[in-house]
């Protein structure tokens, strides 16, 4: 029997607090190797806070973060981020003024030699390539020299995710990949998902109002509400989940 | 079409000290050691988005570096180097408070040390003499050709800004340029994607200070008597004004705003100096209203409208 895959990131007790208002209140869970892990809940049980937390983009008032069993509490987003570890945000973040493909390249180059050697070394920190197979598997190619701001929403939403694997991360993090995504690229951007989980054992945690787009994605789902969690299973078990039914329509 | 603007542009740049008086060849050597100053401004503030009111500070620095070296014997170049060095120290310094308050806040804490920056200039007399000034500033000579006639003065300023130029269009194009660009749009989204953005800003600061204390060692000996008040806060406000007026962000918008400041109210002098002040004044008013990117912004703009 094969071991058990171990556990990318490991969080413990986390919390956070504003003022009297505990938006992440004790959470501890596992995100193991090559897992599609969905954390759903309902408005404001504490989702984002928690992603914010453990990219050091807030600090958190208790708890802890690991990642590959190395705590990571008090790291900046940039460290994590050459650590091996992407997202993307709630609200789309692409750079407007950027090509495509600079977008793509400004991704990958902080990963790329030393800080000097990018001021003296070639435009593309070597990271052409690599960016023109990025945008070939985001079904980008005809618009790799467009700037950014000049793509349809869809199109945007997907750059963003491309940007987070664009350093080839173990562990990315997707804050609602699919709002706003019309239902055609929807099933691409979950085949894309899907691909580069399977071939690159990339890990990731998705937040996601999507229902449909969570249980088909996912392997395991955690329900977070008033920032706790209430429940965690397969799909399956989290649709007939009493507990998760009441927190979202009996709140 | 860029290309043949920018060759012409560089020909009229050679031949004009030929054609002018030495009036107008002083004011094309202010234009030169201006566009210097603005370039490292839209360093900072144009291409990383760091709103900075401190860079005719540092081009005083500069300039009182070069006369306090230059009058006591010493070459010119060590002026550029310890101009170079203390100008990068205190950007980087000045980045600090960069990484904590951002827009207007940033712009009044870079105003204080402006303003800083003039006092002493003006108190400490034991080094910068003080309000009397520094006077008798050599021009160098430069392997044996001396820079002192206006004419070799203006094409020794032209040798430098073609020099800053360059390493500016270096950097801007480099993978640094596109890491502004993010530091400028969305630091935020920057920093998840690895991107060190405290070690970009200092830089940011650093490096633009730089170029304003090189535009101020050339100052010096442009004008041979430099006293406090030339680096005092309308440096400053009129450097930031050169870079927004010729499109904060576009390479070409330092060399254009510094065109727009220095030349315009030397053709504009029908009048008063007043009455083009508020000439100036309206036309700027009326551009950040309706083209906040500036002139190159207004004619990319209309490039795509008509072209």
């Amino acid at each position: 029997m094969n071991a058990p895959p171990r556990a990318v990131l490991e969080v413990r007790s986390l919390a956070k607090a504003f003022g009297g208002i505990h938006a992440v209140n004790g959470v501890s869970f596992d995100v193991r190797e090559g897992e599609i892990l969905g954390l759903i809940g309902p408005n404001g049980s504490g989702k984002s806070t928690l992603f914010n937390c453990i990219l050091g983009q807030l600090p958190p008032s208790a708890g802890e973060v690991r990642i590959d069993g190395r705590a990571i509490t008090g790291m900046r987003p940039c460290q994590l981020n050459r650590l091996g570890v992407g997202r993307t945000f709630q609200l789309l973040q692409v750079f407007p003024q950027l090509t495509v493909r600079e977008n793509l390249i400004l991704a990958g180059q902080e990963h790329q030699a030393s800080m000097w050697s990018r001021l003296v070394g070639r435009r593309d920190a070597g990271l052409g390539p690599a960016a023109d197979r990025m945008i070939d598997f985001f079904r980008l190619a005809q618009l790799a020299e467009e700037k950014a701001a000049a793509l349809s929403y869809g199109q945007q939403k997907l750059l963003d995710v491309a940007m987070a694997f664009m350093a080839g991360p173990r562990l990315v993090l997707l804050d609602e990949p699919a709002g706003g995504v019309n239902p055609t690229m929807l099933t691409g951007l979950r085949e894309r998902l899907r691909e580069i989980n399977a071939k690159e054992r990339a890990t990731f945690v998705v937040i996601e109002h999507n229902m449909e787009f969570v249980m088909s994605l996912c392997t395991r789902v955690l329900v977070l509400a008033e920032g706790r969690i209430i429940a965690e299973g397969t799909p399956e078990e989290i649709r007939g989940n009493p507990a998760v039914i009441e927190a979202y329509l009996g709140g | 079409m860029k290309k043949l603007f920018l060759l012409l542009l560089v020909v009229v740049l050679i031949a004009a000290p030929f054609f002018l008086k030495p009036y107008g060849i002083y004011l094309l050597t202010l234009w030169v050691v201006m566009t210097i100053a603005a370039i490292g401004l839209n360093l900072t503030l144009g291409y990383a988005g760091q709103i900075s009111l401190a860079q005719g500070a540092f081009v005083g620095i500069g300039a009182y570096a070069a006369a306090l070296l230059t009058t006591q014997g010493w070459p010119l170049w060590t002026a550029f180097l310890l101009a170079i060095l203390l100008s990068l120290a205190i950007g980087w310094l000045l980045g600090y408070p960069a990484l904590r308050v951002q827009h207007h806040y940033l712009a009044f804490v870079t105003l204080s040390f402006a303003t800083l920056v003039y006092l002493m200039l003006r108190n400490e007399e034991w080094l910068t003499k003080g309000v009397y000034g520094v006077s008798n500033i050599p021009r160098p000579t430069l392997l044996g050709w001396s820079t002192k006639g206006p004419v070799q003065f203006y094409f020794f300023c032209l040798g430098v800004l073609a020099l800053v130029s360059a390493a500016t269009w270096w950097l801007v194009r480099s993978p640094w340029g596109r890491a502004f660009n993010a530091l400028r749009e969305n630091a935020m989204r920057a920093d998840s994607l690895g991107v060190d953005t405290r070690r970009y800003t200092l830089m940011a600061f650093a490096f633009g200070s730089a170029i304003g204390g090189i535009a101020g060692v050339l100052y010096a000996p442009m004008v041979q008597f430099i006293e406090p008040t030339a680096f005092n806060l309308n440096l400053s406000l009129n450097l930031l004004l050169m870079v927004m007026v010729g499109g904060s962000g576009y390479f070409l918008g330092p060399f254009l705003g510094a065109a727009v400041s220095v030349l315009l109210p030397e053709w504009m002098r029908f009048g008063s100096e007043g009455l083009y002040l508020i000439f100036y004044a309206i036309a700027v008013m009326v551009l950040m209203a309706f083209c906040p990117s500036g002139l190159l912004g207004l004619a990319e703009r209309a490039r795509r409208k008509f072209g």
